[in-house]
Protein backbone atom coordinates (compact mmCIF):
# COMPACT_ATOMS: atom_id res chain seq x y z
CA UNK A 1 0.00 0.00 0.00
CA UNK A 2 2.47 2.19 0.72
CA UNK A 3 5.04 2.05 -2.79
CA UNK A 4 1.68 2.56 -4.35
CA UNK A 5 1.19 6.45 -2.59
CA UNK A 6 3.49 8.43 -4.79
CA UNK A 7 2.86 6.92 -8.11
CA UNK A 8 -1.08 8.59 -6.95
CA UNK A 9 0.61 11.58 -6.29
CA UNK A 10 2.46 11.90 -9.51
CA UNK A 11 -0.16 11.56 -11.69
CA UNK A 12 -2.34 14.60 -9.51
CA UNK A 13 0.65 16.50 -9.85
CA UNK A 14 0.91 16.06 -14.05
CA UNK A 15 -3.01 16.18 -14.20
CA UNK A 16 -3.13 19.85 -12.34
CA UNK A 17 0.17 20.81 -14.46
CA UNK A 18 -1.78 19.85 -17.40
CA UNK A 19 -5.06 22.27 -16.48
CA UNK A 20 -3.00 25.06 -15.60
CA UNK A 21 -1.37 24.62 -18.77
CA UNK A 22 -4.91 24.50 -20.68
CA UNK A 23 -6.17 27.74 -18.44
CA UNK A 24 -2.83 29.49 -19.72
CA UNK A 25 -3.11 29.20 -23.25
CA UNK A 26 -6.88 30.14 -23.09
CA UNK A 27 -6.31 32.94 -20.91
CA UNK A 28 -3.70 34.37 -23.56
CA UNK A 29 -5.66 33.22 -27.14
CA UNK A 30 -8.62 35.04 -25.46
CA UNK A 31 -6.85 37.82 -24.35
CA UNK A 32 -4.87 38.08 -27.63
CA UNK A 33 -8.33 38.11 -29.66
CA UNK A 34 -9.60 40.88 -27.71
CA UNK A 35 -6.09 42.95 -27.81
CA UNK A 36 -6.23 42.24 -31.15
CA UNK A 37 -10.23 43.30 -31.74
CA UNK A 38 -9.75 46.25 -29.67
CA UNK A 39 -6.28 47.66 -31.49
CA UNK A 40 -8.06 47.58 -35.12
CA UNK A 41 -11.15 49.74 -33.63
CA UNK A 42 -9.03 51.56 -31.64
CA UNK A 43 -7.60 52.72 -35.45
CA UNK A 44 -10.69 53.86 -36.79
CA UNK A 45 -13.35 54.84 -33.95
CA UNK A 46 -15.64 56.72 -36.30
CA UNK A 47 -16.21 53.07 -38.41
CA UNK A 48 -16.81 51.40 -35.06
CA UNK A 49 -18.88 53.69 -34.19
CA UNK A 50 -20.81 53.71 -37.34
CA UNK A 51 -21.01 49.81 -36.79
CA UNK A 52 -22.57 50.49 -33.84
CA UNK A 53 -25.09 52.63 -34.97
CA UNK A 54 -26.10 49.96 -37.62
CA UNK A 55 -27.34 48.12 -34.74
CA UNK A 56 -30.09 50.73 -34.35
CA UNK A 57 -30.24 50.27 -30.80
CA UNK A 58 -28.53 53.10 -29.07
CA UNK A 59 -28.44 56.93 -30.66
CA UNK A 60 -25.33 57.74 -32.58
CA UNK A 61 -24.32 60.20 -29.47
CA UNK A 62 -24.02 57.75 -27.37
CA UNK A 63 -22.56 54.83 -29.78
CA UNK A 64 -20.04 57.22 -30.98
CA UNK A 65 -18.54 57.93 -27.13
CA UNK A 66 -18.72 53.77 -26.78
CA UNK A 67 -16.68 53.72 -29.84
CA UNK A 68 -13.86 55.67 -28.47
CA UNK A 69 -13.84 53.49 -24.29
CA UNK A 70 -14.87 50.00 -25.62
CA UNK A 71 -11.86 49.17 -27.74
CA UNK A 72 -9.59 50.44 -25.21
CA UNK A 73 -11.66 48.21 -22.06
CA UNK A 74 -11.13 45.57 -24.29
CA UNK A 75 -7.31 45.52 -25.05
CA UNK A 76 -6.99 46.37 -21.30
CA UNK A 77 -8.96 43.24 -20.33
CA UNK A 78 -6.89 41.69 -22.97
CA UNK A 79 -3.68 42.20 -21.42
CA UNK A 80 -4.76 41.60 -17.96
CA UNK A 81 -6.09 37.86 -19.57
CA UNK A 82 -2.04 37.70 -21.08
CA UNK A 83 -0.57 38.60 -18.33
CA UNK A 84 -2.66 36.83 -15.65
CA UNK A 85 -3.01 40.30 -14.01
CA UNK A 86 -6.75 41.27 -12.05
CA UNK A 87 -8.00 38.21 -13.79
CA UNK A 88 -11.56 38.09 -11.82
CA UNK A 89 -12.14 41.76 -13.27
CA UNK A 90 -11.21 41.34 -17.10
CA UNK A 91 -12.98 38.03 -16.95
CA UNK A 92 -16.66 39.32 -15.95
CA UNK A 93 -16.28 42.26 -18.45
CA UNK A 94 -15.16 39.99 -21.18
CA UNK A 95 -17.85 38.29 -20.29
CA UNK A 96 -20.41 40.72 -19.90
CA UNK A 97 -19.06 42.01 -23.53
CA UNK A 98 -19.11 39.10 -25.23
CA UNK A 99 -23.12 38.61 -23.84
CA UNK A 100 -23.94 42.28 -25.20
CA UNK A 101 -22.57 41.50 -28.50
CA UNK A 102 -24.23 38.13 -28.87
CA UNK A 103 -27.49 39.70 -27.59
CA UNK A 104 -26.90 42.80 -29.72
CA UNK A 105 -26.38 40.61 -32.77
CA UNK A 106 -29.34 38.12 -32.35
CA UNK A 107 -31.38 41.36 -31.55
CA UNK A 108 -30.65 42.98 -34.89
CA UNK A 109 -31.36 39.65 -36.60
CA UNK A 110 -34.94 39.03 -34.65
CA UNK A 111 -35.30 42.48 -36.15
CA UNK A 112 -34.54 41.98 -39.89
CA UNK A 113 -31.79 44.26 -39.31
CA UNK A 114 -28.37 42.90 -41.45
CA UNK A 115 -24.89 43.92 -39.53
CA UNK A 116 -21.50 44.12 -40.01
CA UNK A 117 -20.77 42.79 -36.82
CA UNK A 118 -18.15 45.33 -36.56
CA UNK A 119 -16.34 42.93 -33.98
CA UNK A 120 -12.90 43.27 -35.60
CA UNK A 121 -13.20 46.62 -37.47
CA UNK A 122 -13.13 46.55 -41.40
CA UNK A 123 -11.35 43.20 -41.02
CA UNK A 124 -14.84 41.56 -39.97
CA UNK A 125 -16.86 43.33 -43.09
CA UNK A 126 -17.27 39.79 -44.80
CA UNK A 127 -17.75 38.25 -41.85
CA UNK A 128 -21.21 35.83 -42.04
CA UNK A 129 -24.03 36.10 -39.05
CA UNK A 130 -23.26 32.22 -38.70
CA UNK A 131 -19.38 32.84 -38.27
CA UNK A 132 -19.95 35.94 -36.21
CA UNK A 133 -21.78 33.46 -33.78
CA UNK A 134 -19.74 30.77 -33.98
CA UNK A 135 -16.88 33.06 -32.93
CA UNK A 136 -18.19 34.95 -30.55
CA UNK A 137 -19.79 31.41 -28.97
CA UNK A 138 -15.61 30.07 -28.96
CA UNK A 139 -14.31 32.96 -27.02
CA UNK A 140 -17.55 33.37 -24.85
CA UNK A 141 -17.21 29.32 -23.82
CA UNK A 142 -13.25 29.74 -23.05
CA UNK A 143 -13.65 32.88 -20.87
CA UNK A 144 -16.58 30.97 -19.11
CA UNK A 145 -14.30 27.89 -18.50
CA UNK A 146 -11.64 30.29 -17.08
CA UNK A 147 -14.00 32.05 -15.03
CA UNK A 148 -15.21 28.86 -13.13
CA UNK A 149 -11.30 27.20 -13.05
CA UNK A 150 -9.51 30.57 -12.21
CA UNK A 151 -8.57 31.23 -8.20
CA UNK A 152 -10.70 33.50 -6.88
CA UNK A 153 -9.62 36.95 -5.20
CA UNK A 154 -10.87 37.13 -1.65
CA UNK A 155 -14.46 39.18 -1.30
CA UNK A 156 -14.53 42.83 -0.50
CA UNK A 157 -13.74 44.01 3.38
CA UNK B 1 -3.45 40.43 -1.32
CA UNK B 2 -5.84 40.42 -4.34
CA UNK B 3 -8.49 42.91 -4.73
CA UNK B 4 -11.90 42.23 -4.66
CA UNK B 5 -13.46 40.93 -7.99
CA UNK B 6 -16.05 44.76 -7.88
CA UNK B 7 -12.48 46.02 -7.01
CA UNK B 8 -10.74 45.01 -10.14
CA UNK B 9 -13.82 45.37 -12.39
CA UNK B 10 -14.00 49.39 -10.77
CA UNK B 11 -9.74 49.77 -11.82
CA UNK B 12 -10.08 48.78 -15.01
CA UNK B 13 -13.15 50.35 -16.40
CA UNK B 14 -11.62 53.40 -15.16
CA UNK B 15 -8.03 52.82 -16.43
CA UNK B 16 -9.53 52.35 -19.78
CA UNK B 17 -11.15 55.96 -19.56
CA UNK B 18 -7.59 57.38 -19.45
CA UNK B 19 -6.46 56.49 -23.33
CA UNK B 20 -10.52 56.90 -24.13
CA UNK B 21 -10.49 60.21 -23.32
CA UNK B 22 -7.54 61.01 -24.92
CA UNK B 23 -8.00 59.97 -27.86
CA UNK B 24 -11.76 61.84 -28.44
CA UNK B 25 -9.39 64.96 -27.42
CA UNK B 26 -7.47 63.93 -30.01
CA UNK B 27 -10.53 63.44 -32.30
CA UNK B 28 -12.63 66.21 -31.40
CA UNK B 29 -12.82 67.94 -34.41
CA UNK B 30 -12.47 65.39 -36.91
CA UNK B 31 -15.61 63.06 -36.06
CA UNK B 32 -19.18 64.35 -35.38
CA UNK B 33 -20.70 63.80 -31.60
CA UNK B 34 -24.17 64.43 -31.98
CA UNK B 35 -25.39 63.33 -36.12
CA UNK B 36 -23.86 60.42 -38.08
CA UNK B 37 -21.80 61.25 -40.88
CA UNK B 38 -23.46 61.44 -44.31
CA UNK B 39 -22.98 58.04 -46.00
CA UNK B 40 -23.33 57.25 -49.89
CA UNK B 41 -26.75 56.87 -51.08
CA UNK B 42 -28.33 53.63 -51.13
CA UNK B 43 -29.62 51.83 -54.42
CA UNK B 44 -31.46 49.08 -55.22
CA UNK B 45 -30.42 47.08 -57.83
CA UNK B 46 -33.72 47.52 -60.02
CA UNK B 47 -33.35 51.65 -59.65
CA UNK B 48 -29.62 51.31 -60.80
CA UNK B 49 -30.26 49.19 -63.73
CA UNK B 50 -32.46 51.43 -65.27
CA UNK B 51 -29.96 54.23 -65.02
CA UNK B 52 -28.63 52.26 -67.51
CA UNK B 53 -25.39 54.15 -69.40
CA UNK B 54 -25.94 57.14 -67.10
CA UNK B 55 -24.29 54.45 -64.44
CA UNK B 56 -20.75 53.92 -64.22
CA UNK B 57 -20.21 50.71 -61.97
CA UNK B 58 -17.57 50.13 -59.17
CA UNK B 59 -16.64 46.38 -57.93
CA UNK B 60 -15.15 47.23 -54.57
CA UNK B 61 -14.36 43.31 -53.62
CA UNK B 62 -10.91 41.91 -54.18
CA UNK B 63 -9.37 41.63 -58.07
CA UNK B 64 -9.93 37.78 -57.31
CA UNK B 65 -13.64 38.18 -56.82
CA UNK B 66 -14.30 40.41 -59.68
CA UNK B 67 -12.32 38.15 -62.02
CA UNK B 68 -14.89 35.34 -60.70
CA UNK B 69 -17.87 37.14 -61.80
CA UNK B 70 -19.02 40.99 -61.98
CA UNK B 71 -22.10 43.53 -62.89
CA UNK B 72 -21.42 43.71 -66.70
CA UNK B 73 -19.40 46.90 -67.54
CA UNK B 74 -18.18 47.27 -64.12
CA UNK B 75 -14.82 48.63 -63.23
CA UNK B 76 -12.73 47.14 -60.31
CA UNK B 77 -11.77 49.54 -57.12
CA UNK B 78 -10.71 48.47 -54.29
CA UNK B 79 -8.41 50.15 -51.41
CA UNK B 80 -5.69 47.63 -51.54
CA UNK B 81 -4.79 49.10 -55.47
CA UNK B 82 -6.27 52.14 -54.77
CA UNK B 83 -3.81 54.57 -56.02
CA UNK B 84 -3.40 52.12 -59.57
CA UNK B 85 -7.12 51.61 -59.95
CA UNK B 86 -8.68 54.99 -59.40
CA UNK B 87 -7.18 57.08 -62.44
CA UNK B 88 -8.57 54.15 -64.48
CA UNK B 89 -11.96 54.48 -63.12
CA UNK B 90 -11.64 58.65 -63.71
CA UNK B 91 -10.45 58.06 -67.09
CA UNK B 92 -13.68 56.62 -67.94
CA UNK B 93 -15.97 58.51 -65.78
CA UNK B 94 -17.52 61.63 -66.90
CA UNK B 95 -19.47 64.71 -64.94
CA UNK B 96 -23.27 63.76 -64.37
CA UNK B 97 -22.66 59.97 -64.37
CA UNK B 98 -23.61 57.94 -61.22
CA UNK B 99 -21.18 55.77 -59.45
CA UNK B 100 -23.03 52.65 -58.29
CA UNK B 101 -20.57 51.14 -55.82
CA UNK B 102 -21.55 47.29 -54.34
CA UNK B 103 -19.12 44.71 -52.43
CA UNK B 104 -20.44 41.14 -51.49
CA UNK B 105 -23.38 41.31 -49.87
CA UNK B 106 -25.37 43.61 -47.99
CA UNK B 107 -23.33 43.54 -44.64
CA UNK B 108 -19.93 44.23 -45.96
CA UNK B 109 -18.55 47.60 -45.71
CA UNK B 110 -15.95 47.27 -48.82
CA UNK B 111 -18.21 49.33 -50.97
CA UNK B 112 -19.02 52.38 -48.33
CA UNK B 113 -15.41 52.42 -47.62
CA UNK B 114 -14.70 53.05 -51.54
CA UNK B 115 -17.74 55.48 -51.93
CA UNK B 116 -16.48 57.42 -49.05
CA UNK B 117 -13.15 57.99 -50.49
CA UNK B 118 -14.35 58.51 -54.29
CA UNK B 119 -16.31 61.25 -52.21
CA UNK B 120 -14.22 62.55 -49.99
CA UNK B 121 -10.52 61.78 -52.10
CA UNK B 122 -11.73 61.77 -55.48
CA UNK B 123 -14.24 65.01 -54.78
CA UNK B 124 -16.93 62.72 -57.02
CA UNK B 125 -20.77 63.43 -56.71
CA UNK B 126 -24.11 60.93 -57.21
CA UNK B 127 -21.88 58.15 -55.29
CA UNK B 128 -24.28 55.44 -55.04
CA UNK B 129 -23.81 52.55 -52.74
CA UNK B 130 -25.55 48.84 -54.20
CA UNK B 131 -28.40 47.51 -51.71
CA UNK B 132 -27.59 43.59 -51.40
CA UNK B 133 -23.93 44.17 -52.98
CA UNK B 134 -23.07 41.00 -55.97
CA UNK B 135 -25.14 38.83 -54.16
CA UNK B 136 -28.34 40.58 -54.77
CA UNK B 137 -27.28 41.38 -58.02
CA UNK B 138 -27.09 37.66 -58.85
CA UNK B 139 -30.47 37.29 -57.34
CA UNK B 140 -32.07 39.49 -59.90
CA UNK B 141 -29.78 38.54 -62.93
CA UNK B 142 -29.82 34.49 -62.53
Amino acid sequence: MAEKQPVTNDRDQVHRFNWRLVRRALAILAGAVFVYAGILKVRDPVQFASAINNYQMIPWSVGVRFAFYLPWLEILCGLALIFHRLMAGALAITIGLMLVFVGATLWAKAHGIDVACGCFGSASSNLTLTWHLVLDGCILAALVFLWFTHERPAPAG
Amino acid sequence: MPLSLVRQVLLLLGLAFLPAIGQAVYYRGATSWQHPPVDSAPVSVAQAKDWGDAALWIDARAEEQFAGGHVPGAMLLNEDDWNTLLPKVLAVWSPGRKLVVYCSRQTCNASHEVAERLRNEAGLKNVFVLQGGWEEWQKNNP
